[in-house]
């Protein structure tokens, strides 16, 4: 036995023989993004697991007694070869599968819409308009992102960032760019999660120290008649106008209406927990490793951080600019700063309109009324993707 | 419009956010209008269901009139019916036995004219008599 020749051997198969410059970045900016997420909090559900998919993804690998754990090239083209993927692929490639085929997106709405009340939103049906103005955000991004040189779809991915709906950036960019889809998933989520910081000084810019003192009246009462209808009605009434984002609301009114109907109790505890989590394990840890330094580390995502940043600035001061318009309109009834709330983050959006109502009001609590526009703007971020995926794919 | 193929000019850009955005706003103008009937036909409703107990005596005389079999006989120990505005029979019977127990009266010498619920409050007013 050449002892020699055995311990090179093990030697070469080892990380550190085979790791590159990409490997180790890529591994320090997975710790920082766990940081992130333990640490500092940031959206922790979907952080931690992205950031370590994004680690597990990139830890080197010598090619001959390990295989990678995901195959960035066999995703990026037209037509994926599912056989090569069951057979030769690794534990992320078999994961992934779920994120080409927009399973787990659809089955995260489904989760969510089993944990939405729509109460506030059936309340004061104006809502939608807020959710509506709040999709601002994603057409200026896109717009510019053309203008820097982005294809189409690449800027449409890019734009989504502004709908501040995880599960809607990731459905839309795993058809119109797969490869800038870990990029996007982590501006998106990482701003969601920002979003008590980016937004406040927007309000205060925008609206008066009278305007954000309003106090609103108690909405009224809404039927369980009502409840039960408004998925139906929502998904007859969409899919009419857009039949390719059935996928995706449909899923989210599915859940809804499992939660409304009250003989299907079982289910949708299923939906709003057990499926919810176990989805969002595999979705988040395959989205991380997508994150592999040959597609990641280029000036490409530093452009998606920056546009997914204005994104979501325009987002908040298209809300807040017809939050104000309704405000005068209807002679000081509306606050405007639930305007805000219409980037479809939920809760954290209508928290930040609720924290900021009382800072100019104590007593003035404004959550209810923010989460029509909130739970609005999922609605109206799914109608915007479900635009461009029919413009687009 | 099938721009898969992927280079746009700005001028497209441009004209592909003002028809998104017009789109969103479209659909969610529809759902609001929608949701706006529904809130409508919701708050008719109770007051369609206020009339009811007219309708029913017009029923009940009309079936007297036509020779109709007459509605059954009310059960032995039963004192008259009970009215119910915008309640429901499960909050209704909820409410009749909080009253029986604060009372100390058992239920079936109480006699409960109507029970109907005030606007704006959750708690229903109820009339009863001995």
């Amino acid at each position: 036995m050449d002892w020699g020749e055995t311990f090179e051997f093990l030697w070469k198969s080892t990380g550190f023989a085979n790791i590159t410059w990409g490997n180790a970045v890529m591994i320090v900016l997975a710790c920082f993004f766990l940081f992130l997420g333990i640490k500092k909090k940031f959206e922790p559900l979907l952080l931690v697991g992205i950031a370590f998919g994004m680690l597990i993804s990139n830890l080197p690998v010598d090619n001959i007694t390990s295989t990678p754990l995901y195959h960035p090239e066999w995703w990026t083209v037209q037509e994926v070869n599912y056989r090569e993927v069951l057979q030769h692929g690794g534990l992320v490639d078999i994961l992934y599968i779920g994120v080409k085929t927009s399973v787990y997106p659809c089955l995260i709405f489904l989760g969510v819409g089993a944990m939405t009340d729509f109460e506030p939103l059936l309340a004061n049906p104006k809502s939608l308009l807020l959710g509506a103005a709040a999709q601002f955000g994603i057409y200026v991004a896109f717009f510019l992102a053309v203008c820097f040189g982005f294809t189409g779809p690449e800027a449409a991915s890019i734009g989504i960032v502004g709908g501040a709906d995880g599960p809607t950036a990731i459905w839309l960019t795993k058809t119109l760019a797969p490869h800038l889809l870990a990029a996007i998933a982590i501006a998106a989520y990482s701003y969601m999660a920002l979003i008590p910081v980016i937004q406040p000084p927007l309000m205060r810019l925008m609206t008066t120290k009278k305007e954000r003192a309003i106090v609103m009246k108690p909405t009224r009462k809404v039927t369980k008649a009502e409840k039960i209808l408004f998925p139906i009605v929502v998904i007859i009434a969409t899919c009419l106008f857009l039949p390719s984002v059935a996928p995706l609301l449909g899923c989210l009114m599915l859940g809804n209406l499992l939660k409304e109907t009250g003989v299907t109790a079982r289910l949708s505890d299923t939906a709003q927990n057990a499926l919810m989590n176990i989805v969002t394990i595999m979705l988040s840890v395959s989205v991380g490793a997508t994150a592999h330094f040959s597609t990641f580390l280029t000036t490409q995502t530093l452009m998606i951080v920056a546009l997914g940043l204005l994104a979501f600035v325009f987002a908040t001061v298209g809300g807040l600019g017809i939050g104000k318009l309704m405000c005068w309109l209807s002679k000081g009834k509306i606050n405007p700063l639930i305007g805000s709330a219409g980037v479809s983050a939920v809760p954290m959006a209508a928290r930040v309109s609720n924290t900021i109502g009382l800072k100019y009001k104590p007593g003035n609590y404004l959550l209810m009324h923010a989460m029509g526009p909130n739970v609005a703007g999922v609605i109206g971020s799914a109608v915007a993707a479900g635009f461009l995926m029919a413009v687009f794919s | 419009m099938g721009l898969s193929g992927g280079e746009i000019s700005i001028l497209d850009a441009l004209i592909i956010s003002v028809i998104g955005m017009l789109i969103v706003f479209a659909v969610l103008v529809i759902l609001m209008a929608v949701v706006m009937l529904m809130g409508l036909i919701a708050d008719k409703s109770p007051a369609l269901a206020a009339k009811m107990p007219k309708i029913r005596f017009k029923k009940k005389k009309q079936a007297e009139e036509g020779g109709e079999a007459a509605p059954a006989e009310l059960a032995p120990g039963t004192c008259g019916e009970l009215v119910l505005v915008k309640t429901e029979e499960r909050d209704a019977a909820m409410i009749m036995a909080i009253v029986a127990d604060t009372l100390g009266t058992p239920l079936n010498e109480l006699r409960f004219k109507s029970i109907k619920r005030v606007d704006g409050e959750d708690a229903a007013t109820d009339k009863a008599e001995d």
